[in-house]
């Protein structure tokens, strides 16, 4: 599986703001439409039947202003509760005073403010708690009933009024709602996108973190943990030298397996460095050289070469030069020690074969992987 | 008993210079004598002390590479052998193409600058196993063509073993094994731009029969006309 970039989950919450723009410029659109075509042309409709149309078309004005006004705090974004509740209580002042300046008999009927100042409510508080945009359709039904009861309110008022509030009010209701319910399913989708991505990629690292550590368990079964059961068991005596070999064998392994994980070009160089490190804390000068570009070599050659590496540098008294060639078909990785005497190296395969040579204490081997 | 080699140290670390000093004076045979130390260039042409005939000269004076200034000093007659803490096969290659006679990383100092200067002195190859690295390293098109003997020799002594065993290991004699290494560095030296002091070398290598007059000038021809030889391919 090949691993998820960070990068991938920026997208998904730029197209859950995306969307959100989208219902926002929407609700903008309604409400401005609303106002200029609805509320607007009932209100010349209705021209002649004001005391002063002038004054009407004043407070139209005034409530085009509060929709500007209100769709630019929401498209900019402008967070806080007193621009958007200045904004809905002047809309709710003009529609107010619209309705009260309206002839009594007939306010209902050429009620033009009512709509636009609920819409102007939705705009401007859409964004923000239910319970407020609540309270503002009230307090703007409030309003108009009590212009209505001043005006004398009879039985087909009421009627008339509970028509209105519920066709009215409710359409706004169920817009804000609407648009609410689909910002916050973009929101979600975004989120659980996200939380996806994250799983996957979690998941992904731990495939790979598992893998190693179960090749690392299995490489360990066969060697280390006998040893550590036959320490604990008292059978191996940490007193006797081989023991001590042996010990010192495992943790270069450790060592190496630990710096098998990294994918780094040169693994093997940076391998071999690890299993040279035990080798150094006893004292033993490693010298390692590379001569040309080295061809990558696949892990299972590289064990055998770095478990070459590791009885050879457990063996060496004093010195070791081990040097990666690139030879015409593979590498040639050598090792000249002073062992002293002969050196058991493990067995050769995975496309892996050694060669080795004795002169008195010194011991030349040479290990050949070549590319199939 | 022969004279000894003269030799001159361009060295801006007293220490080094010390040292270079103290391995000289500790060769059994007493074989060079020191007669000039100079911190630059310079200051070689100004030291007392009669000239040298072997400058060994660190390629790194006051932060700054000379390997550039190594022509002229062959022209004036010098044979250098350079002493670096570099190892770098691309560094080694050019000091060799601009006519040093041999190449002595400081980690090997102690076991082969004398005989180095030795060599050099009487215009004989002397490889040393840095030098050994950067022939193997050496991928460029126009780099001469190795025997598969030379290239294992060079491979062998590169890896550490010394030269009695690379015999043993490739059952020929140490002789043969020192004949193989010095005639893939006669090859070196008929290749890239010529110096007096590479012409000195190959003349003598041929002196000594370690290469055949013919086997430069076929080897010239091939390395004009091959684009790049393939690593490993058989000489003639």
């Amino acid at each position: 599986m090949t691993a998820v970039q960070p990068k991938t989950l920026q997208p998904t919450a730029m197209m859950s703001g995306r969307y959100q723009r989208a219902f926002t410029i929407a609700v903008v659109l309604l409400v401005a439409g609303w106002h200029l075509a609805g509320a607007g042309g009932q209100l010349l409709h209705n021209r002649t039947d004001y005391g002063s149309f002038a004054f009407q078309a004043a407070m139209w004005l005034i409530m085009a202003l509060a929709v500007i006004a209100g769709s630019v705090l929401v498209l900019h974004d402008v967070p806080g509760w007193r621009p958007a509740w200045a904004v809905a209580v002047i809309a709710l002042a003009a529609s107010t005073a619209a309705a009260a300046a309206s002839p009594d008999a007939r306010m209902l009927a050429v009620n033009w403010a009512w709509g636009s100042a609920g819409w102007i409510g939705v705009l401007v508080l859409f964004r923000r708690r239910f319970t407020e945009l609540a309270w503002f359709l009230a307090a703007e039904a409030a309003a108009i009933l009590a212009v209505q009861v001043g005006d004398g309110l009879h039985r087909t008022d009421l009627a008339g009024f509970l028509a209105l509030l519920a066709w009215s009010t409710g359409a706004q209701v169920a817009v804000a709602a609407g648009v609410r319910a689909l910002r916050l399913a973009a929101g979600q989708a975004a989120a659980a996108a996200q939380s996806e991505h994250a799983a996957r990629e979690r998941a992904a690292t731990a495939e790979i973190v598992q893998a190693a550590r179960h090749a690392r368990w299995l490489a360990l079964q066969e060697s280390a943990v006998p040893l550590v059961a036959e320490l604990a068991e008292g059978t191996a005596d940490p007193g006797d030298a081989q023991v001590r070999i042996r010990c010192a064998v495992q943790a270069a392994r450790l060592r190496r397996l630990l710096a098998e994980g990294d994918e780094v070009s040169g693994s093997l160089v940076h391998e071999l460095h690890a299993s040279a490190d035990v080798a150094e804390r006893r004292g033993v000068a490693v010298e390692i050289e590379t001569a040309g570009p080295l061809p990558p070599v696949p892990g299972p050659a590289r064990r055998v070469i770095t478990d070459a590496a590791i009885a050879i540098l457990t063996a060496a008294r004093s010195r070791v030069r081990i040097t990666l060639a690139a030879v015409a078909a593979g590498i040639a990785v050598s090792f000249v020690a002073d062992t002293g005497a002969a050196v058991l190296l493990p067995a050769i395969g995975d496309g892996v074969s050694i060669e080795h040579q004795q002169d008195g204490a010194m011991l030349w081997a040479e290990a050949r992987w070549n590319s199939p | 008993m022969e004279q000894p080699v003269t030799a001159a140290i361009v060295e801006d670390h007293p220490v080094v210079t010390e040292g270079v000093a103290s391995w000289i004076r500790s060769d059994p045979g007493q074989r060079v004598r020191l007669v000039q130390t100079a911190r630059d260039l310079a200051g070689l042409r100004t030291a007392p002390g009669p000239p040298a005939e072997v400058v060994i000269l660190d390629l790194e004076l006051s932060g700054e590479l000379v390997i550039r200034q190594i022509p002229g000093l062959v022209s004036a007659g010098y044979r250098v052998v350079a002493f670096s803490g570099h190892t770098d096969p691309a560094i080694v290659m050019e000091t060799l193409d601009s006519g040093a006679h041999a190449y002595v990383s400081k980690e090997e100092g102690r076991d082969h600058l004398v005989e180095a200067v030795l060599a050099a002195a009487a215009d004989r190859p002397y490889v040393t196993r840095s030098q050994a690295k950067a022939m193997l390293a050496d991928q460029r098109p126009a780099r001469p063509a190795l025997s598969q003997q030379e290239q294992q020799a060079l491979l062998l002594w590169f890896q550490g073993m010394s030269k009695a065993s690379v015999g043993r290991r490739m059952s020929i004699s140490e002789n043969t094994v020192r004949q193989y290494i010095n005639r893939a560095r006669a090859k070196y030296a008929a290749t890239g731009r010529t110096a007096p002091s590479k012409d000195a070398l190959l003349a003598r290598a041929i002196e000594d029969g370690v290469i055949k007059a013919g086997e430069i000038m076929s080897y010239k021809s091939f390395a004009r006309t091959a684009a790049d030889p393939p690593l490993g391919a058989p000489g003639h």
